[in-house]
């Protein structure tokens, strides 16, 4: 098994929504396993008191509308890869780098997080048209926050 | 006094930095991974941002995460806790540079005492008796062997950039030696990124004392008297109390005194812990400093009736000691701590991780519990196994064990499995009630504990078989 063959076996795991896949090949046998996220733990909890901060709680649940949402229509929410403040444009007033309806590849510059002064590029992983901006100009974004839905 | 400060920790520490904000009006943000989502601390703080994924280098150990959030969040001051980022001098020092205070002493000292090499030579230099050892990181066996003979055997290699029990070795011979120099060094390049080992003289029966410092900006340095950790199962403390039954209020003055001596060879600001170990003659040697919180700090907190917590907050804020004169700080009755971790004793100690599904926490006079965890609550696999610390305070010795032993009769957590029973067993023992425990305590009672509770799949599969 090349690394080429292992990167197929990711995407594949990805693209199906997979979070473990074993292979036997020619004597080889490789197991892979997804991380465990925040998703998963959607278990009762008792009456502790998550009186304030309903964000958590909130993110979690989008999450879940997200992933219900991307089984059924083919759509790809793009999540932040860091803690910072995201930015629509390259430029204060230059137009932003994607809105409702742009065709975008993979590989494309979609956003700009700004993280300790520097500012981040943040590049699409899927191809496809966006149909959602889901934050506003100058937020602060926390790590996994959907950025973007795409079709 | 700061408006808001973030928390770079997790589990109950973070819960308990958090607790102490609130009651003196700081306004606090919490960061977390993203499988911490549901922990009591994220929901308790004012705000809470996910700064990563899982593994701790991804979330609690990413220094660029944290800045960011503690820039997008705009706080004044950082508490770091303990474990993580709490002694890392490059981390102190972004702070510095990103104008956000960070709730510790300063990078310098942190870098002095963090060094373990370093800590003995600064220690050596100020006139505090150290245990007898190199000065200098060893470079090869030669020289290991020449330096062992002159200490005589046993020594013990540790780690220069150590702590916490691991690159630790005890050597009785030269054969050992040469085997475990090598092993000690890859062990320390694993766990901190750089193999330098020293060697010390290897004290047997040792008890493990000690003092808990508060320093403020201002010049004034005090001691919160000492713990007795002694108590600790392959260098991982297990059981601490406050005051030690082996010191008396001659040995603690004597040993506080050091204590602070050593603390102003590096100009210490904010709370820090010198520890010694104390031999069966009576003396103590300097063993190393920890610039932080320690977990521990609450059996002191119980005797004195000081918060060390918002001392430190009120230290980094610029604030003058709330006791300010050694001879003015309380010592009232004794206090204990039991450890809880998700740890299955019969199992040596395996990480138990999972659903508490039934959970019960002790309560009543002279009982307090510092957790995060609740009914429900899922204990995960990725950071260390401490789901809580119960402790209790008496009058005397004699009451805080029957206060604890009551605590831990009605301290229920289940299914997983945990350290409760063999705290049961600790506080049973004779030898821990006479207060004459030297660090081969745990050893020596797990292999009697083991024999008693030994399970059946704790056997080996050829055993199993017949």
């Amino acid at each position: 098994m090349n690394l080429k063959e292992m990167k197929e076996l990711l995407q594949l795991m990805s693209e199906n929504g997979l979070t473990e896949i074993e292979l036997e090949k020619d004597g080889l046998k490789i197991r892979l396993r997804k991380g465990v996220s925040g998703i998963e733990q959607t278990y009762v909890q008792d009456a502790r008191p998550p009186a304030s901060a309903p964000r958590p709680a909130e993110a979690a649940e989008s999450r879940e509308a997200a992933r219900a949402a991307a089984s059924a229509a083919k759509i790809a929410t793009i999540k932040s890869p860091m803690v910072g403040t995201f930015y629509a444009a390259p430029a204060p007033d230059a137009p932003p780098f994607v809105q409702v309806g742009s065709s975008i590849e993979a590989g494309q510059v979609i956003c700009i997080i700004e993280a300790m002064k520097l500012m981040n590029e943040i590049k699409s992983e899927v191809r496809g048209r966006v149909v959602e901006v889901l934050v506003n100009n100058g937020d602060p974004v926390e790590f996994g926050q959907p950025l973007f839905r795409v079709e | 006094m700061f408006s808001k400060i973030l928390v770079a920790n997790r589990g109950e520490i973070a819960l308990r930095i958090i607790r102490a904000c609130k009651e003196i009006g700081v306004r606090t943000v919490a960061v977390y991974s993203e499988p911490d989502a549901n922990s009591p601390h994220v929901h308790l703080a004012d705000e809470a941002v996910c700064i990563g994924g899982a593994a701790a280098s991804q979330s609690y150990l990413n220094i660029p995460a944290i800045i960011s959030a503690a820039e997008i969040t705009d706080v004044d001051a950082i508490h770091p806790g303990y474990g993580f980022l709490a002694e890392n001098a490059h981390f102190a020092e972004i702070c510095q540079s990103c104008q956000i205070k960070f709730i510790g002493p300063s990078p310098h000292a942190i870098r002095q005492m963090g060094d373990k090499v370093a800590a003995r030579e600064t220690a050596r230099k100020a006139g505090v008796p150290i245990v007898p050892g190199t000065s200098d990181p060893i470079k090869d066996k030669d020289e290991a062997l020449k330096a062992a003979k002159k200490l005589k055997y046993p020594v013990i290699i540790k780690a220069s950039a150590g702590g916490g029990g691991r690159g630790m070795r005890v050597c009785h011979n030269e054969v050992r030696l040469v085997s475990a120099l090598m092993t000690a060094q890859h062990e320390a390049e694993a766990a901190f990124g750089n193999p330098a080992v020293y060697l010390e003289k290897y004290i047997e029966k040792p008890k493990h004392i000690e003092f808990q410092i508060l320093a403020d900006s201002h010049g004034h340095i005090i001691h919160l008297h000492e713990r007795d950790c002694t108590i600790q199962r392959r260098h991982q403390k297990l059981v601490e109390e406050a005051p030690s039954p082996s010191v008396d209020w001659k040995l603690r003055k004597k040993m506080g005194d050091v204590a602070i001596k050593a603390a102003r060879a590096v100009n210490y600001v904010n709370a820090g812990t010198i520890e010694f170990l104390l031999d069966t003659d009576g003396r103590f040697y300097f063993l190393e400093m920890n610039t932080r919180v320690q977990v521990e700090h609450g059996i002191t907190e119980l005797i004195t009736g000081i918060d060390i917590v918002k001392e430190q907050i009120r230290i980094a804020a610029g604030e003058k000691l709330t006791v300010r004169k050694q001879d003015k700080v309380p010592l009232r009755g004794h206090a204990l701590e039991c450890r809880i971790n998700a740890e299955d004793p019969a199992k040596d100690f395996a990480p138990c991780p999972g659903v508490i599904e039934r959970y019960n926490s002790p309560g009543g006079p002279g009982v307090r519990l510092d957790s995060h965890v609740y009914s429900g609550y899922k204990v995960l696999p990725y950071y260390d196994s401490m789901i809580g610390k119960l402790m209790t305070h008496g009058r005397n010795r004699g009451e805080a064990i029957s206060i604890m032993q009551r605590a831990l009769d009605e301290f229920i957590v289940e299914p997983i499995k945990t350290t409760i029973p063999i705290h049961k067993e600790i506080l049973k023992s004779p030898i821990f009630r006479r207060g004459q425990m030297y660090t081969d305590f745990i050893p020596r009672l797990i292999g009697e504990w083991g024999d008693k509770n030994a399970d059946e799949s704790a056997l080996a599969p050829a055993e199993k078989e017949r």
